[in-house]
């Protein structure tokens, strides 16, 4: 059997699996055979960080890969959140041993050969079975609750940007890993990914990475403005218009402040630098307005400090990040699972990269969800935002159907 | 020289930290986590942004009037309306709501610190402002919004204490470290 061979039985089986994006390389990177899957709690987490600090690959497919819930991350930094009543881990890491490397050829590199050709055999596909109607929390009776609610919050200066999240959900099975590569075909996004395993499934085409540590530079890349290349051509025509935004404009500044400061607790002084700011990326339906700031990490800085000071990532939660967590985890009843959680690999303590998840779907026990966010805005009504929120999530919800 | 930053859990703490950490040994501490030690050991106490009005901070308001004729004071955003209360001010809603604003304040002739009627530009996040008219014998509005007119910065004549209301530690402020190097080699 050859290599592509191998892969095409492989995504056609229902091994376990993770497919990850490498937006610098422009090719795909597919995780197999995972001898330790750690699922996180609060109580195991500071035990799994301590053994990453002295953990260093030194294979190519050696590293641990997974993520780290929105709630594990904001009981992480002592705060209060929703009860999830369902036995969805709050966070899963993986170590494979073998990892395949799809570009113009298909590369293998493996422990075991034998071991990753085991049972390894095509499903029949599965019938799909038919999908039920798409249901939303917050309503939209709710949702304008909380919206006038957060409007107060902004007035009296208890929260300077905060994003009402809602939860759109349904009932279907899904072909995972077709799915994730057709939504690839329409949008590449850079920190892309697919998660098979026998509990549950992500497809996500998460447009933003929340740091990478290479060496002892640390590099974030927040995202704040989107514009719908409908309404504007090209990247010259977007520049513009994010500058002449002035909502848009000063929600990036303040996300720039955050981020510089979130690097900040963990760097050496002065080293934190804004890179790019404000530059524009294109996208398949939009344009996202990005900068790039870096800092020099301190010297003998712990993993789980690096985790405490930037997650969850501030661009997609608000500011300032702890009172607007407090707020949203006091009127959002929906837990928010892996949204705003993170994605990622380590491989040693100068080797790692996590993005945000957003734009995900998630699904669990036949169950499938999709997060969308938006900010509150003082001159915006409910009803506008609403309607954001669903053309954020349509092209994940089409899926669904 | 010993510095302490006292954190209302800000977002933006750590980049007033960054710029506080050249001018000596600096100690970041939560609001409700400040031990009397860290107080007494200071020569220069530090009140950060953070969200929400002065009267959610009770522990760092009375910090400041304990500490207020003893050591250098210094407060940015909510800091400087913390100072403001303890002077007998009130803080109020305004009309338009600056969060990530560049605009310019200009500096009046009760600056002890900084030149006369001097134009900078400045980063701000504020929901909140210094209501007026504010009287008090010692403490004197020294800069305003050129747009506005609001207070941006108050100057005590007793004591040694100076307040911001805008952000010099925001990339929106191109000369942020010059704000605090002035306010810290200030000698009453």
């Amino acid at each position: 059997m050859d290599n592509a061979e191998i892969l095409s039985i492989l995504l056609k089986s229902d091994k376990e699996l993770i497919i990850y994006r490498n937006s610098e390389k422009n090719n795909f990177e597919i995780y197999t055979d995972f001898i330790k899957k750690i699922k996180l709690n609060t109580d195991n987490l500071d035990k799994f960080l301590n053994k990453l600090e002295r953990f260093k690959s030194n294979k190519p497919y050696d590293c641990y890969i997974g993520f780290f819930g929105y709630e594990l991350l904001c009981k992480n930094i002592n705060l209060k959140v929703n009860k999830d009543n369902s036995s969805f881990p709050e966070g899963v890491f993986f170590r494979p041993q073998t990892k395949i490397i799809v570009d113009k050829r298909v590369k293998v590199i493996t422990k075991s050969k034998i071991k990753l050709l085991k049972d390894l055999k095509v499903l029949n596909k599965a019938k799909i079975s038919r999908s039920n109607k798409i249901s939303v929390s917050p309503n939209i009776k709710l949702y304008e609750k909380i919206f006038n609610k957060f409007k107060k919050n902004i007035r009296a200066g208890e929260t300077y940007q905060i994003k009402i999240a809602q939860k759109y959900s349904n009932k279907k099975e899904l072909d995972v890993v077709n799915l994730f590569f057709d939504l690839m075909k329409k949008n590449l996004s850079p920190e892309s990914f697919c998660v098979r395993t026998k509990d549950f499934n992500i497809i996500s085409c998460s447009p933003e990475n929340l740091f990478k540590i290479k060496g002892e530079k640390i590099i974030t890349s927040p995202i704040a403005g989107t514009v719908s290349r409908d309404k504007v051509k090209s990247i010259k025509e977007a520049r513009k218009f994010f500058q002449n935004n002035q909502k848009e404009d000063k929600e990036h500044n303040m996300i720039v402040d955050l981020e510089r400061n979130d690097l900040s607790r963990i760097t050496k002084p002065n080293s934190v630098k804004i890179q790019n700011l404000k530059f524009v990326q294109k996208y398949q339906y939009i344009f996202h307005n990005v900068s790039e700031i870096s800092g020099i990490l301190l010297n003998n800085v712990k993993l789980s400090s690096i985790i405490k000071a930037m997650m969850p990532g501030g661009s997609v939660i608000g500011c300032p990040k702890t009172n607007t967590l407090k707020l949203l985890n006091k009127e959002e009843k929906e837990p928010r699972r892996i949204y705003t959680g993170s994605f990622g690999y380590y491989r040693s303590k100068q080797d790692m990269s996590f993005n945000i998840i957003i734009r995900s779907i998630l699904n669990f026990k036949k169950n499938n969800e999709v997060f969308a966010a938006s900010g509150v805005i003082l001159d915006s009504t409910a009803k506008n935002e609403y309607h954001e929120n669903y053309l954020k999530a349509k092209s994940l919800l089409d899926l669904l159907k | 020289m010993n510095l302490l930053l006292i954190d209302h859990e800000d977002s933006f703490t750590y980049n007033l930290a960054h710029l506080l950490s050249g001018f000596g040994n600096l100690e970041v501490k939560n609001y409700y986590d400040v031990e009397e030690n860290s107080l007494k050991k200071s020569d220069i106490i530090v009140f950060s942004p953070g969200p929400g009005k002065p009267l959610d901070y009770p522990v760092s308001l009375d910090i400041y009037n304990f500490y207020k004729a003893k050591k250098k004071i210094i407060g940015i955003c909510l800091g400087f309306q913390l100072i403001a209360n303890g002077e007998g001010g009130t803080i109020s809603k305004q009309e338009k709501i600056f969060h990530g604003y560049q605009t310019y304040i200009r500096t009046n002739e009760k600056s002890l610190r900084f030149p006369n009627n001097a134009l900078y530009q400045v980063g701000r996040y504020h929901s909140l402002k210094l209501k007026e008219p504010f009287n008090s014998s010692s403490m004197h509005i020294t800069m305003r919004c050129e747009e506005t007119n609001v207070a941006m910065c108050l100057e005590s004549h007793k004591y040694d204490i100076c307040g911001l209301q805008f952000h010099p530690d925001s990339f929106l402020t191109p000369n942020g470290r010059q704000f605090i190097r002035k306010i810290i080699q200030y000698k009453k």
